[in-house]
């Protein structure tokens, strides 16, 4: 546009002839827009349609399916009765139909198995993490000793966190049979993959100075990285391991629908065989679980973080 | 620098140093407390291993081979019915993309309808809120699972999951973004004797649309990530093909569909990124 103008003063014309290049040109762009935003429309449109039909997502399916969404909640409603509510077991080590006691019969089940969920993510956690950590520094692009082992780390990085973590559980329950090792496997190697990027990316923004001095002194690359980016990069990468805590902790609770620990394969087993009130006391604890980690993990990186001045 | 004047100084100089500035001499106690957090991770990772059974690797050996086997040697190819793998990818992709279509346009209401500076209820509001919290607080597979059993099996249950899940999600960033907006352009549309969805129109919608648009777009991104998983519990998509080639032991054609999925991740995350900097400008993001 400035380009137009210019050459128009330039060759001495009119200003008249600068407003008509001016408008020509805003005509132009005003045109080309309008294409471009036809184009966008029919490209979404056609998209929209090509979905529909490919996913059968026809209004008459909608309207069959929708009722029995409801009607489906409503099944998994626990029918509880205020008078009997709080009334335990008889002699006979019963519940009383209606009472809460009835509604959790397995409570202590669920519970072990709430407890194994945070365990594997614990677990997950801390290797997925250490992992990253030695990961991290290689496939930095200011710290990589040289270029074939960013590239190496990068890739390596990259397939960890490309393979959805619940395909990893299917293969590692294929190999190792079922249980939560192939959980915390699966977690621990899309948590590498996913912090070794982030920390990476955090080691990008450490100064380089501490490593200027170190390298003065005669420090090899190891100790470079200890003592030179370390120090600088602790808060970061704590903070974001306790994120990653919070997401491994939803990750394991569902990780069991394949059989790889955790109360996600009882939570499997309750959706898929009952249409009662156990599924809604499952997804009630396991939303409780997962809000209560959350929590306490903010508490922690807050505190962390105040103390470390960050 | 002579190295002489180092090796001067001998123990009597340093433990009189020690003695005249404790403070600045590390004790056994600090040392202590350095390493106890890493012995004690260390002990547990150890620990909590042998509670899951680690012994279980070394007796893998015969499967894994076989699984690494399936990824080198393909057998019968002729017969692996691309169709329907190629049918499968398309599924998925079109779950997510009415998935999350339907999100964005629920989100846009709901969004206006918890946040704080549009709906002046806080009754309602703190309904809407936890209500979003319940829908964001249950993972999307879950509902894929809940959907499945209220629906059948099929895409239809994968869309409503990501819908749903996405209603959690987007409306709560839609609202804070609303929160975040210039009070001075309503107030201008205001005073003019606009009615609220005229104020909703041009006071809060152009300020609030960029955002809009890059958050579905990256909601597209994700979705079409998860829509590949959504079928291993039977919501339609290239999941449910790859867990059916497991179930039959196909393991050659799992790896296939796999490569697949993983290819169809890395072409999304390009799209998506060049179609977020043709939407929102280089700028952002």
């Amino acid at each position: 546009m400035t380009d137009a103008t210019i050459t128009a003063g330039g060759a001495g014309a009119a200003p008249r002839d600068a407003v008509s290049t001016y408008e020509r040109h805003r005509a132009e762009l005003r045109a080309s827009k309008r294409v471009w935003n036809i184009l966008f429309l029919s490209a979404f449109l056609i998209c929209l349609a090509l979905s529909i039909y490919i996913s059968r997502f026809y209004p008459d399916r909608l309207a069959e399916g929708v009722p029995r969404i409801f009607e489906y909640f409503a099944t998994i409603l626990p029918d509880l009765q205020w008078d009997v509510l709080f009334d335990g077991r008889d002699e006979n080590g019963r519940a009383v139909p209606g009472s809460l006691t009835f509604w959790y019969t397995d409570f202590w089940d669920y519970l072990q198995l709430l407890w194994e969920t945070i365990l594997m993510a614990v677990t997950a956690t801390i290797i997925g993490t250490a992992v990253a950590f030695v990961m991290s520094f290689p496939a930095a692009n200011n710290l990589a000793p040289n270029s074939w082992v960013y590239w190496l780390s990068r890739r390596f990085l990259e397939i960890c966190r490309g393979i959805p973590e619940i395909l990893l559980a299917l293969v590692f329950v294929f190999a190792i049979g079922i249980g939560p090792l192939a959980g915390v496997l699966a977690i621990a190697i899309h948590t590498a993959g996913a912090l070794g990027k982030l920390f990476a990316e955090v080691n990008e923004n450490a100064s380089g100075r501490p490593v200027d001095g170190i390298t003065a002194v005669g420090g090899t690359w190891p100790e470079k990285m200890l003592y030179g980016v370390v120090p600088q990069v602790m808060p970061n990468f704590f903070s974001y391991a306790m994120l990653r805590f919070e997401i491994n902790v939803r990750a394991s609770s569902i990780i069991g629908f394949v059989g790889a620990g955790g109360i996600g394969a009882e939570l499997n087993r309750v959706i898929s065989f009952y249409s009662d009130d156990r599924v809604l006391a499952v997804l009630i604890l396991v939303v409780l679980m997962v809000t209560i980690i959350d929590l306490i993990s903010e508490d922690i990186r807050h505190r962390f973080i105040g103390k470390e001045n960050f | 620098m002579k190295l002489a004047s180092i090796s001067a100084v001998d123990e009597e100089q340093i433990s009189d140093a020690r003695a005249a500035h404790p403070g600045a001499f590390r004790t056994p106690w600090d040392e202590v407390k350095k390493w106890a957090p890493w012995v004690i991770a260390i002990a547990y990772v150890i620990g909590s291993l042998i509670y899951f059974d680690i012994a279980r690797l070394l007796e893998a050996s015969e499967r894994v081979l076989r699984l690494l086997r399936a990824m080198v040697v393909w057998e019968d190819m002729a017969t692996w019915q691309y169709a329907n793998i190629y049918t499968g990818i398309a599924q998925t992709l079109a779950m997510a993309f009415l998935g999350t279509l339907m999100g964005t346009i629920g989100s846009l209401f709901v969004g206006f309808l918890a946040a704080k500076n549009v709906n002046p209820s806080g009754f309602l509001r703190q309904i809407v809120r936890r209500f979003l919290d319940i829908l964001r607080g249950i993972d999307q597979l879950v509902w894929g699972l809940v959907f499945v059993r209220a629906v059948g099996l099929g895409p239809l249950a994968g869309v409503l999951a990501i819908f749903i899940s996405d209603l959690g999600t987007l409306s709560k960033l839609y609202s804070e973004a609303i929160e975040n907006i210039d009070r001075k352009q309503v107030e201008g549309v205001r005073a003019t004797g606009a009615g609220p969805l005229a104020v909703i129109r041009y006071g809060y919608l152009p300020q609030v649309l960029p955002v809009f648009i890059s958050q579905s777009l990256y909601f597209w991104e994700s979705n079409t990530r998860s829509a590949t998983i959504l079928g291993i519990v039977g919501a339609g998509g290239i999941g449910m093909i790859l867990i059916e080639r497991f179930r039959a032991q196909l393991y050659d054609q799992v790896f296939f569909v796999v490569l697949n999925v993983l290819a169809l991740i890395f072409i999304i995350d390009w799209l998506s990124k060049r179609i977020r900097l043709r939407a929102i400008g280089e700028k952002s993001h």
